[in-house]
């Protein structure tokens, strides 16, 4: 269907046209950073600007691997754990919990739903101080773990909801002809179901390390060591101490948006599958 | 022992699925609003943090952040300047460009999905590039502005009680700009093109098709794409406490930073709880709204 009516000559070029400025005017931002990061301090702030490094500089990279108290690789690292620790924890509880939806009736379905869906949009601030006081108390404040619990508070009920439209599309057929073979019920959840449904959960594991990657509201209040402290709140320290490194913040920037890239650039049909199936049904 | 397995046998099953992910949230989420909403009725600071009893002071806070000074005030109007300003930009510009990729030209989809990235990065990083290009010396915008004539001094952007409001909302329209395009395009694609094409054999232009069958059935597309966006834009935090923690003069202040401040650069845990509930209080009502229109949506 969607080759239906493909737009042709010199409508179809001038179209193209079009779409190439915006889409340069758009992602401008993203290209000037980059380019920035590759500048001297001082051609930064020349004027007129350059749109591309008279002298390249790979410095503002490289001086971070020697660096010790603002050590951006060290914040990569901890970004990772808990950006992973937190997709784990998420597919973890919500695989099951969203089978359970999909499959079964029971008393007071429609209400689990309900919340799952109103926690969606519940702000940080209402969870960061009780969190933190929380944290407090169970010794786990300035840990990782601190982090890695509160992010998967996003990605939990994010993933039901994608989820259970994915079990709810497989044929009963299937999981019944799985019985006769001699599956149980735990077995045919592991064997039959989770293979079919794999795309969703890659989608749900994809956002859930986006969130914990994107937060600094918790990385920032439930972790005071520098050292342990994600890469997000890691650019908002160095942002306070050096506001006018320009070339450093930029090369930060730049470190932390590699993982979001490359998950863009290999699994994009799974972004967009996430977002409108995500925001639209619900 | 007989009983766990009578639950189980009568079509409970689905609980033993489900409880996991409940308790999780109801220890990491439930929990924390509701002591959240007791924090907000008592009077906790640093110093009795750890007390053993704490001293129950009923709508105190409430009533001495809505008398004591005007910033309560001030960031209830930002939010609502910051969260209109954000959402009728980005609505136009995303179903625009909705509208222009539903052509079918050679490089439509591939441009599309690249159009996403805005939406993806860490807010953190969006923050620091437009506080970069909004930069008053180093900035490309004032730059920019200057090359075509429109100013003849830099503009002081983020430190300006005038302009700062303009720079985070053009900052956020940045980020919501996919989220409108995707959500609308994916609503023109359900429209069928037969309809079109009847419209175009009764001899309608292009402004009555627009709005004699795009916008009709476009209706709840655009009205769950609002109140969604109106959600995610009226509880913004990371954006504006990197681009100006608030200021300057508190006119960037919106009531996810202010409640931050409160609880975690003046230690009054309880006032920041307060300011966090109300923000709480009016996105549950918009948020019940949604569902309330999303529900019979759907049964229709």
């Amino acid at each position: 269907m969607d080759d239906g009516k493909k737009m042709k000559g010199s409508k179809n070029r001038l179209y193209c046209v079009i779409t190439i400025i915006i889409f340069c005017i758009l992602l401008f931002p993203l290209y000037w950073i980059f380019v920035t990061s590759l500048k001297t301090e001082q051609e930064i702030f020349q004027i007129p600007p350059t749109f591309w490094p008279k002298v390249l500089n790979t410095r503002s990279y490289l001086v971070q691997l020697e660096n010790g108290d603002f050590n951006m690789f060290r914040s990569f690292g901890n970004s990772l754990v808990i950006a992973v620790g937190a997709m784990m924890i998420s597919i973890i509880f919500a695989v099951p919990a969203s089978y359970g939806i999909a499959r079964y009736s029971f008393v007071g379905k429609k209400a689990i739903i309900l919340c799952f869906l109103i926690t969606q949009m519940l702000p940080v601030s209402v969870l960061l101080t009780p969190l933190f006081i929380m944290f407090k108390n169970l010794h786990i404040y300035n840990t990782l773990w601190s982090t890695i619990f509160a992010d998967a508070t996003i990605g939990i009920p994010f993933s039901i909801l994608i989820l259970k439209n994915y079990f709810a599309s497989i044929p009963r057929e299937l999981e019944e002809a799985a019985y006769i073979d001699g599956c149980n019920k735990l077995t045919a959840f592991f064997r039959v179901l989770i293979p079919i449904a794999k795309q969703g959960v890659i989608v749900c594991g994809i956002f859930s390390f986006l969130y914990a990657w994107g937060d600094l509201a918790y990385g920032m209040t439930f972790i005071i060591d520098q050292e342990k402290r994600p890469i997000t709140a890691g650019i908002f320290n160095f942002m306070g101490q050096y506001g006018t490194k320009w070339s450093y913040l930029t090369a930060f920037a730049v470190v932390t948006i590699i993982p979001v890239a490359l998950i863009f650039i290999f699994m994009q049909k799974y972004i967009i599958s996430g977002m409108t199936s995500g925001a639209v049904k619900g | 022992m007989n009983k766990i397995k009578a639950f189980f046998r009568y079509g409970n099953t689905g609980y033993f699925f489900v409880l996991p992910a409940v308790a999780y949230m109801l220890f990491f989420v439930g929990y924390p609003i509701a002591s959240n909403l007791i924090l907000s009725f008592q009077d906790v600071t640093l110093r009795t943090l750890k007390a053993e009893t704490k001293t129950f002071v009923g709508f105190q806070n409430y009533i001495e952040l809505f008398t004591s000074d005007n910033i309560l005030a001030t960031s209830l109007l930002n939010t609502l300047v910051f969260t209109i300003a954000c959402l009728v930009f980005q609505f136009i510009i995303g179903f625009a460009l909705a509208v222009l990729f539903n052509k079918k030209f050679t490089i439509a989809k591939p441009i599309r999905g690249l159009l996403m990235m805005p939406w993806m990065i860490p807010i953190t990083v969006t923050g620091l590039i437009f506080k970069f290009m909004f930069g008053t010396d180093v900035g490309i915008i004032n730059y920019f502005l200057k090359g075509i004539g429109l100013i003849s001094e830099n503009i002081d952007w983020l430190t300006n009680t005038h302009s700062a409001m303009v720079a985070v909302v053009i900052a956020n329209i940045w980020i919501g700009i996919p989220f409108n395009m995707i959500l609308i395009s994916t609503g023109l694609t359900t429209i069928p093109e037969e309809l079109y094409e009847s419209a175009e054999i009764d001899g309608a232009n292009k402004f009555q098709v627009f709005k004699g069958i795009t916008l009709p059935l476009l209706k709840p597309t655009i009205e769950s794409v609002l109140i969604l966006g109106f959600i995610y834009t009226f509880k913004v935090y990371d954006l504006i406490y990197v681009m100006t923690s608030g200021g300057p003069v508190n006119s960037t202040e919106v009531l996810s930073t202010y409640s931050y401040k409160l609880s975690f650069e003046l230690f009054k845990y309880s006032k920041g709880a307060a300011v966090a509930n109300i923000l709480f209080i009016i996105l549950f009502f918009v948020s019940l709204a949604y569902l309330k229109f999303a529900y019979t949506e759907e049964e229709t």
